[in-house]
């Protein structure tokens, strides 16, 4: 077989007049050019078979979730395994392996993927280990992961992902997050996007989907496969444990869970399991159904300093717009409502994958998206009131989906300006998902600032992510920035940093970077 | 022999197209189904539509609800042919059966499926079937045959199959499904 190269391929497209007509799978490649050819247009795979890397996920005070995926060809829709393989795995103390403190063997079935999730227990509270997995006569890369302390904590930083178009960047961002000194890491959701193919690389894409939108478990299997083709974001996986949940995009744009066509059914299903076989999620179990409908909503703890609520706001949710509406179903909602009741004194966290707060386009103008909390207006002033009513303080709700950073004040009633503020809401940067043009923020900014009294904050010309550094004083919110998402390498910077002063609701520019590039900011 | 009890919609309450509350062997998880007669008509499906040959008297329907989910735990066998010593030795193969169907040209429908679990809960197999949809009942009231095969992995402990009957629109959810079935034989690996 002649080996691609970039340079060919690059000669080759720009001949045939559409470069993206030659990315993966779209001349009908067998699977092993496919990743020839990704490869040779800058994807890059860990050695076979942990091709996709390794991750941990969902981090207790005494467990830790670990996860691979066995994928010798990560873009086949079949993978030349045996139906199951016997996988080895191990925790230690050391980056190095030799104080193995847990080792076990589990399986990979052909019908999960080859994917492995290994929930180890007995782990010490807050305590850093490293981990591996062997198979088939190898061993995979060493991840990095971190247990929840218990007790009496003083300090805790954690970075939050959002929406990562592969088209759109590079993942310089998850190099960034690779390397940040964070405790765990939020993904809030649009972690693959199920549209084909762009076109207009490298002009307006640095790179494409490998093949039309995902419909199948085949179809979003390399979907994920590809994404996890950028090293950056296997490097992020495999240095800090993550918390996860999704948006829209992991199974089709603006999708409500319920709906019950039965295509949709299917295609939803099929989508469900291959995030499922591609991500460090935890099985809910107990009262949970189960696959491919996987519980993902849930509250954990950081000690005594940060208790961090997960909610899914696909799943469950009805159609927009209806007066009895619902974004999170009755269930998620009635547990919602109970973690608030038996909230701890702590800093509370929501991780929320599209906006809470409400978003005017002008003054006394209709909201600008209803896919968002905006749709289910009942139900946010039913939840936001019960938050209010019960007294809990120390809200943040960090989110993701708008592709450009926001900061909000919430309040129960966002037309009532006399409405108490209750909590901050920080709308973090997108990874590389493409934001509105810098005309229309510049433009655009001042309008939403005027429309939205609530509105402290607008940011949208940049991409990157959050780092949230979070006292028993204080939660701080620092907006890392890339300098450029076509550039793989991009280094990171800090755009601006809000705080929010434990026991006082509202949030404060640092005066150091009040003077940062935005286009609204609330004087 | 078949692990699902009542996967034939026979036992228990029904024999109408009223949603029941409670259905022999299976948890009612969401919605609430109707276990409806065959000879009900009304455009239900009849003796004469496509289904299962030894189609009993009944089969399961969504009820009035949008979602209807039930949910039956088997514990595999501990001894015996397929029992945990053959599972464990990678000898045991699942199948998982079932009718689905749905109305016409609607596209509600029936989606079975069965998730594997080892001793800690932890998922290590999943098949799913369905739903079918109404192109592939040639937009007729129709229940379609669906079968999924696989190893059931060494360190597998039970089982978890759920029924999710969906309805795309209107008031009735008319996903079907009759003759669900999981059978283990011996076999191994491919």
């Amino acid at each position: 077989m002649t080996r691609l190269d970039r340079r060919g391929l690059l000669k080759a497209a720009g001949a045939a007049g559409a470069l993206g007509a030659v990315w993966p799978l779209a001349a009908g490649l067998s699977p092993a050019r496919a990743r020839e050819a990704a490869e040779a247009l800058g994807a890059d795979y860990d050695p076979a078979p942990f091709t996709l890397g390794v991750a941990s996920g969902d981090p207790g005070p005494g467990s830790v979730l670990l996860w691979t995926r066995l994928a010798p060809e990560p873009l086949a829709a079949e993978q030349e395994l045996p139906e199951v393989v016997e996988v080895e795995w191990t925790v230690a103390a050391d980056r190095e392996l030799r104080r193995t403190v847990a080792h076990g063997t589990t399986t990979a079935s052909a019908t999960l993927g080859h994917s492995v999730h290994v929930p180890v227990s007995g782990l010490h509270p807050g305590t850093r280990y490293w981990y591996a997995f062997r198979a088939l006569g190898r061993r995979s890369r060493v991840g990095r992961t971190r247990t929840a302390p218990v007790g009496r904590v003083s300090s805790v930083r954690f970075a939050a992902a959002n929406c990562q178009a592969f088209h759109d960047g590079f993942y310089a961002a998850h190099r960034g997050i690779a390397r940040e000194d964070v405790d765990f890491v939020v993904h809030l959701g649009d972690y693959v996007y199920e549209h084909g193919r762009v076109g207009g690389v490298p002009a307006d894409h640095v790179r494409d989907h490998e093949g039309p939108a995902a419909f199948t478990v085949a179809d979003y299997r390399r979907r994920h496969a590809l994404y996890k083709g950028d090293r950056s974001l296997r490097e992020a996986h495999a240095a800090h444990p993550w918390f996860l949940t999704w948006d829209d995009h992991e199974v089709v744009n603006d999708y409500s869970g319920t709906a019950g066509a039965a295509p949709f059914v299917r295609r939803r299903a099929a989508a469900y399991q291959a995030w499922y076989e591609n991500m460090p999620h935890r099985d809910a179990g107990g009262a949970a159904l189960a696959l491919p409908d996987p519980e993902i909503h849930r509250v954990r703890r950081w000690g005594d300093l940060l208790e961090l609520t997960v909610l899914d706001l696909r799943s469950h949710r009805s159609a927009q717009n209806l007066p009895d509406g619902t974004i999170l179903g009755a269930a998620q909602k009635a547990w919602l409502k109970r973690t608030v009741d038996r909230a701890p004194d702590s800093w509370h966290v929501w991780a929320n994958s599209i906006m809470l707060s409400q978003l005017r386009g002008r003054p006394g103008g209709p909201y600008m998206f209803t896919d968002q909390w905006d749709g289910f207006l009942a139900e946010r002033k039913e939840v936001l009131g019960h938050v209010h009513r019960s007294g809990m303080e120390d809200l943040v709700v960090v989110t993701g989906d708008w592709h450009s950073a926001f900061v909000d004040d919430i309040r129960p009633d966002f037309d009532d300006v006399s409405s108490p503020v209750i909590g901050t809401e920080f709308t973090a940067h997108s990874v590389t998902s493409g934001a509105y043009s810098a005309d229309w923020n510049a433009r655009n900014g001042p309008v939403m600032g005027a429309a939205n009294p609530h509105l402290t904050y607008f940011e949208g010309n940049r991409y990157g992510y959050d780092v949230y550094h979070v006292t028993p004083e204080r939660f701080s919110a620092h907006m890392r920035v890339v300098a450029d998402r076509r550039d793989p390498a991009s280094p990171v910077t800090t755009l601006t940093t809000f705080h929010v002063d434990r026991g006082r609701a509202g949030s404060y520019e640092d005066p150091a970077t009040r003077n940062s590039p935005a286009q609204y900011r609330r004087d | 022999m078949n692990l699902v009890v009542n996967g034939d919609a026979e036992s228990g309450p029904g024999g109408s197209a009223e949603p029941v509350t409670e259905v022999v062997g299976w948890e009612v998880r969401e919605g609430a189904p109707a276990l409806v007669p065959y000879a009900l008509g009304g455009g239900y499906p009849g003796p004469a539509d496509p289904g299962p040959a030894a189609r009993g008297s009944r089969f399961f329907s969504g009820g009035s609800s949008l979602r209807t989910v039930l949910v039956q735990d088997i514990a595999l066998p501990e001894r015996g042919r397929t029992g945990r010593r053959a599972v464990d030795a990678g000898q045991v193969r699942y199948t998982l059966a079932g009718w689905l169907g749905g109305y016409a040209g609607q596209e509600d429908g029936a989606r079975l499926s069965v998730e594997f679990r080892d001793a800690r809960g932890t998922p290590v197999a999943l098949s799913v079937l369905g739903p079918v949809t109404a192109a592939e009942r040639s937009s007729r009231t129709a229940l379609v045959e669906r079968t999924a095969t696989a190893a059931v992995p060494p360190g597998a402990r039970s089982a978890r199959v759920l029924l999710v009957l969906t309805r795309a629109g209107g008031t009735s959810n008319d996903g079907y499904a009759d003759a669900l079935s999981l059978t283990l034989a011996t076999g191994g690996l491919a």
